[in-house]
């Protein structure tokens, strides 16, 4: 008794997961619940949800975590069981479509044969030679319909079946797998791999990628190589659209420049299974500034945009504030002069071609803006992603089952010959599950040919 | 006035209009030449919009862009109203019904209004800007469009399932010249399956061409998530058909809800959401 009730228990847990039912629910749940992403900002701060939707849906978006709803735990949950009950409905179903696919058509009767959704029968005039006859109709259907088994002792007669595409039964199970699969190649590749972002300005290299997490702390990721940017290059078309985004990079490994390729959007670099990405481009001021100093020493500082640079022997430090690359036709600087400590210094305004004077102490200094030059910064996404692989080839076989599904069927012709008294009894039967109107082609074929066979003899 | 491929394209609105106008004709009357009459202008419809689509490919070529026509909004209700009669002229040609014409023109012509007349279109030819430049957009764009055409016909035959009605007490002279319900059922399945099928590459082409532009594959951006949402739509109305009482009507309702959701992910998502899809909105 109480076994019977565990397996009564056991069966409603299964029937539960397996039913189709339970498909089409999470189906219809995973889309509604899909809208909200798309219609809610997804990754704000929690403090622009409590500005924008008030306490009261604040504290749903923050319980939810509709802020990124797609990593949501419920979200997560609901995927989890709709992989759940893929599984327990394939591996339920199984036994079936084994049984199906097993299944030898061969093992039917005459009457079965008159039965199928497509049939035609004919007797023969009593004078013909039926065993010659036999031979040529096996020729004619099996250069037709395709080479056939046989069974002999069929209803006094011998049965022939052409059978093509019994195996179209598996491509819904490669639709269902390749879901799985899909699902088990992105978290393999989140497990494993990273995202980050680099930027790098023309000639500078860098060892690392950088990440942002959730909380908005920054990370590096090592490479364990370097990357430089030997020059960007932008590109607009006479409306003013971009045309190119353009990264020459060079791969330095263990101290050797060991590759060199350009980059644009669409076609991106990957080295040792870190992909480069062309994502964004900055451009970015790059000043000389040259100092004099009253015992007629002189240093020339190359800074960029809110750079800072060191004049150790005087113990000066020069650093840009703010870039203006036109005013009243020259480019201009606010920069910062002053002792490393930065208790005692000054700000002042260059400009290219005009001297400024400060004096520190007991020195004075004439600055000057030699030149300045707009130089780019390249913005590139880097990505290791071991699991994509897992992806495409999921996302192959999907789309593989989903042509055996709609294309491929599976079709029987059969060919009955008994004897009737002395005629000669001859059934063509036939039978498929998909494409029904090409299949009526061919068995109007092997009709015609059946026909003119009888006839002739 | 300049014989410019848009000006031909918009012209195909009216023959469209015109085909629909037969067709609806041909279903009250139910003469056999004006069905025919209906045939032979959707097809010289058909052949203007392709004249049109390849005179602009050509003109793209001599403004020295020179891309496929399927960059912007306008090109891609063109190509939608495109691929829609031909998958209609297909079905037209295996069911030899024509009043489903009556049901599927109607989506292109509305398609080649809406790119030639409304302001929110336009229909100058663009260069293709970095992130566009790529191989993956002629795979991704004709996949996904082929999809979509096959659930604007799906949703023709929803309508007609649902106009036919249960098929008790009320049949009527209009009624009697639909197909009957189990061939529109049957229709419904196998263009749903065609249309899924493609939606299904068109996601993975448009996965496969994110991931060489920015190196993720799934963002979940609003167009990416909508198509989603229309491909689980989808999944539903195939799988109705397994469980017990779900055929026929729901599946009919599904394949209408499935298409106000393609529409959805076509406009809705360029005109109301933002993301990383906006250069298909103008």
């Amino acid at each position: 008794m109480t076994t019977k009730n565990v397996h009564s228990q056991s069966n409603i847990v299964v029937r539960f997961f397996s039913s189709v039912k339970l498909a089409i629910f999470l189906f219809i749940i995973l889309a509604l619940t899909s809208i909200i992403g798309t219609v809610l900002p997804q990754g704000e701060s929690l403090q622009f949800y409590l500005e924008n939707y008030g306490p009261f849906y604040f504290k749903i978006i923050r319980t939810l975590r509709l802020y990124d709803t797609y990593h949501a735990w419920w979200y997560l949950a609901l995927m989890g069981l709709f992989s759940v009950n893929l599984i327990v409905c394939t591996v339920k179903r199984f036994p079936y479509t084994l049984r199906l696919f097993k299944r030898n058509y061969l093992e039917m009767g005459r009457d079965d044969l008159l039965r199928r959704p497509f049939k035609t029968q004919w007797k023969t005039a009593e004078k013909t030679n039926p065993s010659d006859l036999r031979a040529s109709l096996v020729e004619t259907f099996s250069s037709l319909a395709g080479k056939p088994e046989a069974r002999e002792n069929v209803d006094g007669g011998q049965l022939y079946l052409s059978d093509k595409g019994k195996w179209s039964y598996w491509g819904v199970y490669l639709i269902h797998l390749s879901v799985l699969v899909i699902f088990a190649g992105a978290i393999f590749g989140s497990l494993t791999g990273f995202k980050g972002r680099m930027m790098l300005l023309e000639g500078e290299s860098t060892d690392h990628a950088v990440q942002m997490d959730s909380s908005g702390n920054m990370k590096k990721i090592p490479l364990g190589f370097s990357l430089r940017c030997d020059k960007f290059k932008v590109d607009f078309y006479r409306n003013g659209a971009p045309k190119l985004f353009k990264s020459d990079l060079t791969v330095i490994d263990g101290g050797k420049e060991v590759l060199k390729r350009s980059i644009v959007v669409n076609s991106p670099l990957t080295y040792k299974g870190v992909t480069f990405y062309q994502s964004s481009y900055q451009s970015v001021p790059d000043l000389k500034i040259r100092i004099v100093s009253s015992d007629g020493k002189q240093k020339v500082l190359d800074l960029s945009a809110f750079d800072k640079g060191l004049w150790p022997e005087k113990k000066l430090l020069v650093g840009i504030i703010k870039y203006l690359p036109n005013v009243h036709g020259a480019p201009a600087a606010r920069v910062y002069v002053g002792d490393p400590s930065g208790n005692n210094g000054d700000a002042i305004w260059l400009l290219e071609g005009h001297d400024r004077e400060v004096s520190l102490g007991d020195n004075t200094f004439r600055l000057s803006l030699v030149s300045a030059k707009e130089k780019y910064m390249t913005g590139l996404q880097v990505k290791k992603d071991p699991g994509v692989w897992v992806v495409w080839l999921g996302c192959a076989m999907m789309i593989i089952g989903f042509a055996i599904v709609f294309w491929v069927g599976h079709r029987r012709l059969w060919l009955w010959m008994g004897k009737d008294g002395e005629k000669l009894h001859v059934i063509l039967a036939g039978q498929t599950n998909k494409n029904k109107v090409s299949f009526e082609k061919e068995f109007e074929k092997v009709k015609k040919a059946i026909d003119t066979q009888i006839g002739e003899k | 006035m300049h014989l410019s491929s848009s000006y031909i394209l918009s012209l195909t609105t009216f023959v469209y209009l015109g085909a629909t106008a037969i067709y609806l004709l041909y279903w009250i009357f139910r003469l056999e030449k004006v069905g025919i009459l209906g045939t032979v202008v959707t097809v010289a419809g058909f052949l203007m919009q392709t004249a049109g689509i390849a005179m602009r490919w050509r003109e793209s070529y001599l403004m020295g862009y020179g891309h496929a026509p399927l960059s912007n909004l306008y090109e891609s209700l063109v190509f939608f109203s495109w691929v829609t009669i031909l998958v209609y002229l297909v079905v037209e040609f295996k069911t030899k019904n024509r009043v489903i014409g009556a049901f599927s023109t109607p989506f292109a012509c509305l398609a080649m209004a809406y790119a030639s007349f409304s302001p929110n279109v336009q229909d100058a030819i663009q260069p293709l800007i970095p992130a566009l430049q790529s191989n993956w957009l002629l795979a991704h764009v004709i996949t996904c469009f082929l999809g979509y055409a096959s659930f604007a016909v799906a949703c023709g035959f929803g309508i007609m399932y649902l106009i036919r009605g249960d098929g008790r007490g009320s049949s009527s002279y209009l009624l009697d010249a639909l197909p009957s319900r189990r061939t529109l059922d049957e229709l419904m399945h196998q263009t749903i399956i065609f249309g899924f099928l493609w939606l299904t590459v068109g996601i993975i082409t448009g996965a496969v061409w994110a991931n060489q532009a920015w190196g993720t594959y799934w963002s979940w951006d609003p167009k990416e998530t909508w198509s989603l949402i229309t491909w689980f739509v989808y999944a539903t109305a195939l799988h109705a058909r397994f469980v017990r009482g779900w055929a026929g009507k729901k599946i009919a309702y599904l394949s209408i809800i499935g298409f106000v959701s393609v529409i959805f992910t076509y406009f809705g998502v360029n005109f109301l959401l933002s993301g990383l899809h906006s250069y298909g909105s103008s």
